[in-house]
């Protein structure tokens, strides 16, 4: 078999392997990227490297979701003065046990003995292939086919917690009063869907580093960050292949 | 001509610096630091408009050489707090020279658009510093 001519043939539709078959290949650490001859041979990319190749924002026209919903986070700007979380705790009654967004500092060594701090704003990634949704046994956790936001049906959930181990940005809790996982829903029920065009920690931000909108207009703002020449873009955890919504940048 | 001239300055004013540093790195070894000629040892906190923005004397009098008067002859009131009480303590008037951004405007010092985290430590760098200070004031008893 030719290898090289194989390369250059058109992969055949992509669509025809099946999600179970796709998930068994990534167990394994590998990305399914072309199928040729009728589906004998397949091409294979290491998970990691098919992330790599082309970057986390997903190739424009390529959003599953219309609105996109995205948060962009330019991150060297945040002082964390903790406004956004505030601001999320009364918008979405959130315990003080619990967040739905956090503030994590990071430190990176300078020359000389000298360093710098950086703070990073987290929050769920709403990703495209969501790990909590995956496991979650009664469907009380579920990706919206609509605007892609991950959602929490809290009477459905019988807080066994599965979802919390399985996501990977910690951007889970268990509320006690009402016995079930809360998180970010980007604050759908609280203000998008009552015709809000943000969310409540964008909207108390300072410093301008949180910026909502829909990776599908490309008049939005985030979509301009994401595509600014010359600028790095990059997700937390990549390697984990859930394809977040949630974007950082120091643009 | 106008370019030549600043580039001479910037030598000069490079050279200056070396000399300052040179010399307080001396005495920072052989000396405490000594509030009369360095102003205050604690950190000046502020935490409105946002929490929380940390100003220490030592770096900028002992490290950078600076004299009382270039802060305290009209940008800094001497006492902690003062302009925090002003409505205009904010980034935009320091990004037009206001206060800190007298001097970190990219040239003087580093400019204010720039490494926010240096001066900002956030509501997380407040609740540490708090917590030192609790534990230095603690009675003895308490060890
Ligand atoms: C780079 C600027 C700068 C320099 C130089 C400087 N200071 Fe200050 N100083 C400040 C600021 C800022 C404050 C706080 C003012 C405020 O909160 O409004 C302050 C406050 C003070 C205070 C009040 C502290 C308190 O707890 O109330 C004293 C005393 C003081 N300075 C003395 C000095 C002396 C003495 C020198 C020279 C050795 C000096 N400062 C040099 C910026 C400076
Ligand atoms: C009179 C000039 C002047 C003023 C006013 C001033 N600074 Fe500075 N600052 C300097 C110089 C000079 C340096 C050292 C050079 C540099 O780091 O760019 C410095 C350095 C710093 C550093 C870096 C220290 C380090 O360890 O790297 C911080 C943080 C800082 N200043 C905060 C502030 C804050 C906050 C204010 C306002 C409350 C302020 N400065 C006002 C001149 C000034
Ligand atoms: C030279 C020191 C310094 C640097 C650098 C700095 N700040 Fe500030 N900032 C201050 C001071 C002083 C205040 C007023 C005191 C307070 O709010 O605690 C302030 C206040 C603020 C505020 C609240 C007031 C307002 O303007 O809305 C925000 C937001 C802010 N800074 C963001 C930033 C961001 C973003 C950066 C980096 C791009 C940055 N700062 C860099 C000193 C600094």
């Amino acid at each position: 078999m030719d290898i090289g001519k194989l390369q250059r043939l058109p992969s055949e539709d992509l669509s025809a392997i099946t999600s179970r078959e796709r998930r068994k290949f990534l167990r394994l650490g590998l990305t399914i990227t072309g199928l040729y001859l009728g589906g004998t041979v397949l091409s294979l990319v290491s998970a990691r490297r098919a992330e790599a190749a082309g970057g986390p924002v997903p190739a424009t026209g390529q959003y599953p979701y219309n609105p996109h919903y995205t948060m962009v986070l330019r991150e060297a700007r945040c002082v964390d003065c903790e406004r956004c979380k505030e601001a999320c705790k009364t918008t979405n009654h959130v315990p003080d046990y619990g967040y739905r967004t956090t503030i994590l500092e990071r430190r990176r060594d300078l020359a000389e003995g000298t360093y710098e701090t950086i703070f990073m704003p987290v929050l769920c990634n709403h990703c495209n292939r969501p790990p909590c949704v995956r496991v979650c046994p009664t469907t009380a956790t579920w990706k919206d086919k609509k605007t892609g936001i991950v959602m929490m049906k809290p009477s459905r959930c019988i807080g066994c917690k599965t979802c919390m181990t399985a996501c990977p940005y910690n951007a889970r809790y268990f509320q006690e009063e009402k016995r079930a996982i809360d998180k970010c829903d980007f604050c759908w029920q609280a203000r998008l869907s009552k015709g809000e065009t943000t969310t409540a920690c964008a909207a108390a931000c300072p410093a301008d580093v949180r910026i909502f909108g829909n990776l599908a207009d490309p008049k939005s703002r985030v979509y301009q960050l994401l595509h600014t020449p010359d600028t790095i873009v990059w997700v937390l955890r990549p390697e984990v292949g859930a394809l977040p919504n949630v974007f950082y940048t120091n643009a | 001509m106008k370019i030549i001239n600043i580039i001479s300055l910037a030598i000069v004013a490079l050279l200056c610096a070396g000399v300052v540093l040179a010399a307080e790195e001396k005495q920072g070894a052989a000396q405490p630091y000594d509030e009369n000629t360095y102003g205050p040892a604690a950190p000046i906190i502020w935490e409105k408009p946002v929490k929380a923005v940390v100003f220490s004397h030592k770096t900028h009098t002992m490290g950078a050489g600076l004299g009382c008067d270039s802060c305290h002859g009209g940008l800094f009131e001497q006492e902690s707090g003062a302009a925090e009480k002003k409505p205009d303590f904010t980034m935009d008037k320091i990004y037009k020279g206001g206060y800190c951004g007298a001097c970190h405007d990219g040239q003087t010092a580093f400019a204010a658009k720039t490494r926010c985290a240096a001066c900002h430590i956030g509501a997380r760098g407040l609740k540490r510093l708090r917590q030192a200070e609790s534990d230095r004031t603690a009675p003895a008893a308490s060890h």
